[in-house]
């Protein structure tokens, strides 16, 4: 016994002390390399055209677009491709003129031949991106009469071709090299993509991380600050933070729930404010509504029996703000002149609740079922349904929470299979164009499986704004369409959400941005 | 033997036949990835076009043959989610299930030596007790709550050892240790038992009344005697490691085989989903014939029990 | 008429082997800890105590009662709805220990059956059953309690079911190795000698001898059950919300397991306990039956 053991002892032993030495008090990362840590990456397909409807952090690294923003979501002249760009009198024609003198990473120049192959195969049929559908019914031609112009030609006269083709929305706009994939095809750029952004592709093993190198110097940010990014893959929170604090990760995208905790260690926290809108809906029926919530005096029982400002702060942290308007959208509101006004936002009133479902005729109660799931960004989600459960329970009405995750309340939501069922979704906020991207998808009839809110009026006036070029026609229909839903009652909002992101003590200035699904990384590996 | 070994063979063949259907049912079952894959403007054409695209409008019977028929070759489909040949992800992530699982195999060991031999050469005493309580814990303990507990504390807090990821030496130990621990028992209890085994018996006895040396008698003969299923075990606890060490990946973002499947199946992607079963199911499949043949060559007379 | 021969002369095992060294030593601390959460998960709802399903997000994560911030209201504190968490963890003692119970008994009467029927029968019938054992065991529990709950959606029910559809095969494997060497004795030569049917030889001679390796295997089983539905929580594949039930608490409270500790600690304690409790008394009731069961 003595021996065996004596000598496990000591194994165990060496294998301790081995592992204090290698480790140090917390192995420092050094400073040439950006660590990102985050908690999903939703989709590992580097190739544009597959990727892009979701996150694109290390994408838009990777690659330039047609048309730049500011961090705040704006066009601009300096972080694209395109130096300018103008339209016909007619806005049928539209003309990009590109910068002179990028290169992609192979060597290869970048000219109106790229674009215009990018584009086209971003928009084809094989796209999986969230705009390329209505590009694609609304690009008639792209021409390329010189090296370093590009015209979009449309079917319509349009306002939105710059902003569907710019890093504000998804990744239609971003620039692929035509010889470099026409020659190897498309399986092999997926897995070795090549584009003109400020890093290049290094290596990803899919599940862990993704990493990029530096190029000498560019356009867009000079001489990058990191010689690396490396982008990794940690689902658990728990050791999200602890990488954080080991000095393992520069960035790590954090819940609400430990933000305090962190803030008492000295670790900077950036918020996105308002990053996305948490509201919920009723799945349609074939047909439209169902159930008692035809009834618009239950649809706004249902939303004043919720106490918004107890949910932000208990559930949130305090880092959420209370919802007035259905779908919207808050970072367009400025954009299309909506003003929201406190009388717009629910007050917590079970009282008048009660008041109008015995109006309604269902003062005794009835059946709601809700799907309870979580979502990447809304760690929260089961606690939300179970805390709207509740409240609504205090009606009387009998709420049953359907465990789903995303894939199966998504098919139920498009197949209509169970009208009248709650289900949310944390909608990633966005500037008008984007909104009115949503809206077409969620609020407009003829959009079915998708609609969720199948109202004539509405459906009039979101018809009329894809048609409009008249900006000031177009922020009346789009008011209208926000004035309407919250008149109507037309979903439950419930609150803006403030996306924490933590970074490591030493790291520096950042403007997170407020650009949907994009970290603008681009100010922090800045070299200007 | 050798006939042995080849019906041993035909029957986990069979075997992977029959998980083989139940997985591409199961995997059809879970849904439909289209809704995850398609963003939300996608309209029914585009439905139709991606169902085409993908092979997924034919008939389940042509399917599932044409599933087989490339399994066979080793060609396990293409990941609808990562748009990557399955073979290639399996590929990149089973090497690191493997080298976790030896770890934690290791660290298995090393625990359940010292508190086995402990136990049995003390046995019925409280230090017997104390090395089963110590073991049977592993087993009584939620793994991702062990696994969570030491990424708060021993990485983050005390930051002792990394928090997470595939790296060096010290990246296995926290998920090594928290896979580890929960076989200690079982490999404690057949080390236990197989000692005591010898200790108790008459050859034992007979060579203490003769004066042997006690260390003599405990090495030689009882841990010799231990090892036998011990390492049998060993090698069928090794499976279980690998195939089910997707919690501990999951909270110490190991890319191993446990992750994957839980990709595939969050996403519905039915060439991975059935690539993954159909491959734990091989290792589980392989290790336990090597167990049967072991056990056959020690004792012939499970060769031709029928 | 020749007698049925219910005492032969060809030796039939006996139950219990007894080993005179420990046996009449009962394990104490299991069967106490058994005792009281048994009786805790009966007489739960005449305790008086809080709903378990109340919410309140004002009292949100109040500590225990003994913690300055906390109040005696709500002894143990309250989890991230405002919920009573001494109430949730007795109320969840009937949960998760009806899911180990009722999981482990279907695996076991379903694989006794298999393994019986294997056993007696021989031949193709064996061949084709231990095929399916085989492909049984090797499938992942976890993987197939996935996909189950993407499937159907999370419930008790299909933990249950996704947990048993595999955990039968182990069962099935040991109770044919023991109806394999039963079979060699002569008392079963006998009573067929005698003019005794397949099911009389089964459920009179052979399963009553396979009883104390099932009771062993049962026992043991229970915790692991308890175990694997905890990980599955952890994955969004348990018992959902709002039903309370242990592992789900202590998945729950993951991300404020330093904050607010007692959300995950005492659901922890509890499972820590009752499986603990289980597992040494299924390796009393191994060493007491017959030490030789190593495999299990």
């Amino acid at each position: 016994m003595k021996r065996v053991s004596a000598l496990a002892s000591v194994f165990l032993l060496i294998l301790a002390l081995v592992g204090l030495v290698l480790a140090g008090p917390g192995s420092a990362q050094p400073k040439t390399e950006l660590t990102v840590a985050l908690s999903s990456f939703s989709t590992e397909v580097l190739d544009p055209p597959l990727g892009g409807h979701l996150v694109k952090y290390y994408l838009s690294m990777m690659f330039d677009y047609l048309v730049g923003t500011t961090p705040d979501g704006q066009p601009s002249r300096d972080g694209g491709l395109a130096t300018r760009w103008e339209n016909s009198p007619d806005f049928k024609r539209w003309t990009f003129y590109l910068r002179k003198g990028v290169k992609f990473h192979n060597g290869d120049e970048v000219t109106s031949e790229d674009v215009k192959f990018s584009i086209t195969r971003n928009i084809g049929k094989r796209s999986t991106t969230g705009y390329a559908g209505p590009l694609r019914t609304l690009i008639q031609d792209i021409e390329t009469p010189a090296p370093d112009r590009v015209v979009i030609v449309t079917k319509e006269p349009t306002l939105i071709i710059p902003t569907y083709l710019s890093r504000s929305l998804s990744t239609e706009g971003m620039i692929t090299p035509k010889k470099y994939i026409e020659s190897v095809g498309d399986d092999v750029f997926a897995r070795k993509p090549i584009g003109s952004g400020p890093y290049k592709f290094v290596e990803q093993v899919t599940g862990s991380h993704i990493k990029l190198a530096a190029v000498d110097s560019h356009w867009r940010i000079g001489t990058p600050k990191y010689k690396t990014m490396m982008f990794r893959l940690v689902p658990e929170e728990a050791t999200r933070i602890a990488l954080l604090r080991r000095g393992e990760v520069d960035v790590a995208d954090v819940s609400r729930e430990r933000v305090k905790e962190l803030e008492k260690e000295g670790f900077p926290l950036h918020y996105r404010r308002e990053e996305a809108i948490l509201t919920m809906w009723w799945i349609l029926g074939p047909d439209g509504r169902v159930g008692p919530t035809k009834d618009k005096r239950v649809r706004e029982a249902l939303n004043l029996a919720l106490d918004r400002a107890e949910i932000a702060q208990s559930i949130f942290g305090g880092k959420a703000e209370p919802a007035a308007i259905p779908l919207g959208l808050s970072w367009s509101f400025k954009d299309v002149g909506f003003k929201q006004t406190p009388d717009m936002l629910y007050p917590y009133d079970p009282g008048r609740a009660k008041k109008l479902l015995a109006d309604a005729g269902v003062g005794s109660g009835f059946n709601l079922d809700i799907y309870a799931y979580q979502l990447p960004g809304l760690p929260e989600g089961k606690t939300l349904a179970e805390a709207v459960a509740g409240y609504w329970e205090k009606l009387g009405i009998k709420t049953r929470l359907i465990p789903v995750d995303y894939p199966a309340f998504r098919k139920a939501w498009f197949d209509r299979s169970t009208p009248g069922m709650v289900g949310y979704f944390n909608i990633a906020n966005r500037d008008w164009i984007g909104a009115y991207a949503l809206l077409e998808k969620q609020a407009y009839s003829a959009s079915k499986p998708s609609d969720t809110v199948n109202d004539a009026e509405i459906d009039g006036m979101l018809a009329q704004v894809m048609r409009q070029t008249d900006k000031e026609k177009i922020n009346a229909l789009m008011r209208g369409v926000y004035g309407r839903l919250r008149s109507e009652h037309l979903g439950v909002p419930v609150v803006y959400l403030h996306s924490p992101y933590a970074t490591s003590k030493t790291l520096g200035t950042w403007n997170v941005g407020s650009v949907m699904y994009d970290l603008f990384f681009d100010v922090l590996a800045s070299g200007k | 033997m050798l006939r042995f070994i080849a019906a041993r063979l035909l029957q986990s063949l069979v075997a992977l036949v029959i998980i083989s259907v139940v997985v591409f049912a199961l995997a059809r079952a879970t849904g439909d990835p289209l809704y995850l894959i398609l963003p939300m403007s996608a309209s029914q054409e585009d439905f139709d076009n991606a169902r085409r695209y993908l092979g997924l409008d034919r008939p389940y019977v042509e399917q599932y043959l044409s599933f087989v028929g490339r399994a066979v070759t080793g060609d396990f489909g293409t990941s609808l989610r990562a748009r990557r040949p399955v073979g290639e992800l399996i590929g990149e992530r089973l090497p690191n299930s493997l080298k976790l699982a030896a770890f934690a195999m290791g660290v298995s060991l090393a625990m359940a030596f010292p508190l086995g031999i402990m136990a049995a050469v003390k046995k019925g005493t409280a230090l017997d007790r104390t090395a089963q309580i110590v073991s049977v814990l592993g087993q009584s303990l939620p793994t991702f709550w062990v696994a969570i507990l030491l990424v708060e504390f021993v990485a983050g807090r005390w930051q002792w050892l990394p928090a997470g990821g595939i790296g060096g030496f010290t990246s296995y130990i926290l998920p090594g240790f928290t896979l580890g621990w929960f076989v200690v028992a079982g490999l404690m209890r057949l080390l236990r038992s197989g000692m005591l085994e010898v200790l108790d018996s008459e050859y034992v006895k007979l060579a203490r009344v003769k004066g042997v040396d006690e260390r003599r008698v405990i090495w030689m003969h009882a841990l010799r005697n231990a090892l036998i299923p011990v390492v049998t075990f060993a090698g069928i606890y090794f499976a279980i490691l690998v195939t089910t060490a997707i919690v501990v990946e999951t909270v110490f973002a190991w890319p191993g085989l446990g992750r994957l499947a839980y990709e595939g199946i969050s996403s519905r992607d039915f060439p991975v989903i059935q690539a993954v079963v159909l491959t734990t199911a091989a290792i589980v499949a392989v290790v336990n014939l090597c167990v049967d043949c072991l056990y056959a060559m020690i004792d012939p007379r499970i060769r031709y029990a029928r | 008429m020749p007698a049925e021969p219910t005492a032969l002369a060809g030796p039939e095992p006996d139950m219990v082997a007894v080993r005179t060294s420990r046996a009449w030593r009962l394990p104490v601390f299991p069967l106490s800890v058994i005792a009281i959460f048994l009786a805790l998960a009966v007489v739960a709802p005449l305790l008086g105590l809080p709903d378990p399903h109340e919410q309140s997000l004002r009292r949100r994560f109040k500590p225990p009662g003994w913690e300055e911030a906390g109040s005696w209201t709500h002894p143990l504190g309250t989890d991230r709805l405002g919920r009573d968490l001494l109430s949730r963890i007795v109320w969840g003692s009937r949960v998760s220990i009806a899911a180990g119970v009722v999981t482990v008994l279907l695996a076991s009467a379903f694989g006794a059956a298999v393994g019986l029927a294997a056993g007696y029968y021989g031949g193709r019938v064996d061949a084709v059953l231990m095929r399916i054992t085989d492909a049984t065991m090797s499938f992942p529990v976890i993987l197939l309690a996935l996909i189950l709950a993407v499937t159907a959606g999370p419930s008790f029910t299909n933990v249950v079911v996704a947990i048993a559809v595999v955990l039968w095969a182990r069962y099935a494997r040991v109770v044919r190795g023991q109806v394999l060497t039963l079979m060699q004795l002569d008392f079963v030569a006998q009573a067929r000698i005698a003019g005794a049917g397949a099911w009389r030889i089964i459920t009179r001679h052979l399963l009553p001898n396979t009883l104390g390796t099932l009771l062993v295997l049962v026992t043991l089983q229970i915790g692991y059950v308890i175990i694997v539905e905890a990980s599955l929580s952890f994955l969004g594949a348990g018992i959902p919300p709002p039903t309370p039930a242990w592992g789900s608490m202590i998945a729950e409270g993951r991300d404020v397991v330093t904050s607010a500790w007692w959300v995950s600690l005492f659901p922890g304690l509890a499972i820590l306990l009752v499986v603990l409790a289980f597992n040494l008394l299924g390796d009393w009731l191994r060493d007491t039956f017959d030490p030789k069961l190593r495999q299990l």
